[in-house]
């Protein structure tokens, strides 16, 4: 009974400072599984693929009822990230765990360096900002856009014609989409670190839409939730036929991170979360260490 | 909503597709995170502790529907997780089927051709786990 409360209280946890600070839950999850409770790295993995889906699933519902997501082009770039995905969930069965341990302690760096860098935001963030790991808090009716809102994006499926060029097609309202093939290769990569590491991608896919593609900060990451889920599941599939699942694992730590992103979405407009962020970058760098030494057998 | 109906119709409706979308994933969310809840209580009733080396479930999809009948807690946990992988396919079918009925050939074949590559990872799973 205390195990289940505890990964409950653990998914609940990764999911709340997850939607806080902008990290994917799979950046918490991950060490949380093998490195406190002791679950063997893949299946750590392969539980928080699960979840990774649940945050997507919910955040990207109420992305595409804003029209904050672009469509077209997350579905473009999917098909290159669950390309990935599908190497990347292969390749995983293939290599020592020691060496995903060493590539999960890169990405903590990586993590950590890009907290410590980024602009801090004071409270009140609304929640078409949130980044990847946040289930925005309100869902607004059809209504709301008809009801004095001008629409902020074209919808995906317009009745208009199809632009001529593919780059135009996948655009949105004042910006063209430029350099898709850099795109898709940004995505593949996205997607094999999505299935080795269970985590997201938006670390990448966010930065090549954005800084590479040219598409607004605020599309991007909705984009990036919205292609997170289906990436996930082009190698969570194979975790779940490899059985690397554990159902009564999975269930408290999907159910936890679910009612915790919802909760930390909230409270996202009350807290400052500019001390939390560098508690959670020297969280991060210890938890580099500690995968470290796990990747070197110590 | 028909689909096809709301992709020929023009921008509102367009809109309200792409809001059909959202619902059918808020609406697959909550049911998911329903039935993982139940597992989750059935679980924490049955005194099974999920940390123990004999607490495995193995994935059999045929066994998914008698461990519900029987309210056993891996059937509504299976259930719940089975949903959750289900729904990202499910937005990808339903935009395939709208990119088509609007005539957006391009669109309409990358969304089939995730779908594949989707079916390629279970098809891959499959032949290296025989």
């Amino acid at each position: 009974m205390t195990a289940v409360l505890v990964l409950l209280a653990g998914g609940a946890a990764a999911g709340v400072f997850g939607s806080l600070l902008g990290l994917g839950g799979g950046v918490l999850i991950v060490p949380l599984l093998s490195l406190a409770i002791g679950l063997p790295l893949r299946e750590a993995i392969a539980i928080s693929l699960v979840a990774v889906i649940v945050t997507s699933s919910a955040s990207a519902a109420v992305y595409l009822q804003r029209h904050v997501a672009n469509l077209k082009l997350g579905m473009t770039l999917e098909l290159f990230s669950a390309s990935g995905a599908l190497v990347g969930g292969l390749v995983a069965f293939l290599i020592d765990e020691r060496v995903l341990a060493a590539l999960f302690a890169v990405l903590l760096v990586w993590v950590a360096l890009s907290m410590a860098r980024r602009r801090d935001a004071a409270p009140g963030v609304t929640a078409d900002t949130q980044p990847a790991g946040a289930i925005p808090a309100v869902a607004p009716t059809e209504g709301d856009h008809r009801a004095g809102q001008a629409p902020r994006l074209v919808p995906a499926l317009a009745g208009a014609p199809v632009p001529a060029t593919f780059a135009a097609a996948i655009s949105g309202p004042g910006y063209l989409v430029r350099r898709v093939p850099a795109g898709m290769a940004g995505s593949v990569v996205a997607g094999l670190n999505s299935a080795l590491l269970g985590v997201g991608g938006g670390i990448v896919k966010v930065p090549v839409m954005h800084l590479v593609m040219g598409v607004p900060l605020r599309t991007s990451t909705a984009t990036s939730n919205l292609m997170m889920g289906i990436t996930a599941v082009a190698s969570a599939v194979i975790y779940l036929v490899r059985d690397q699942i554990n159902p009564f694992v999975a269930g408290p730590i999907a159910l936890g991170v679910f009612a915790g992103a919802s909760l930390g979405s909230r409270l996202a407009h009350r807290v400052d979360v500019r001390v939390l962020r560098w508690l959670f970058v020297a969280v991060l760098l210890y938890t580099a260490v500690e995968m470290t030494l796990k990747a070197l057998g110590r | 909503m028909n689909v096809r109906a709301a992709a020929r119709s023009g921008p509102d409706t367009a809109w309200a597709m792409e809001a059909a979308i959202g619902r059918l994933l808020v609406a697959g969310t909550w049911i998911a995170m329903t039935l993982i809840a139940v597992g989750v209580v059935l679980t924490l009733a049955s005194g099974v502790d999920p940390l123990a080396p004999g607490a495995v479930a193995p994935f059999d999809p045929g066994s998914i529907r008698s461990a519900l009948v029987a309210l056993r807690s891996e059937g509504f946990l299976w259930a719940g997780i089975v949903l959750v992988l289900a729904l990202p396919i499910g937005r990808v079918v339903v935009a395939g089927v709208g990119f088509l009925a609007a005539g957006d050939w391009r669109l309409a074949f990358i969304s089939a051709a995730v779908l594949l590559v989707v079916l390629a990872s279970v098809g891959a799973a499959i032949r290296l786990e025989g």
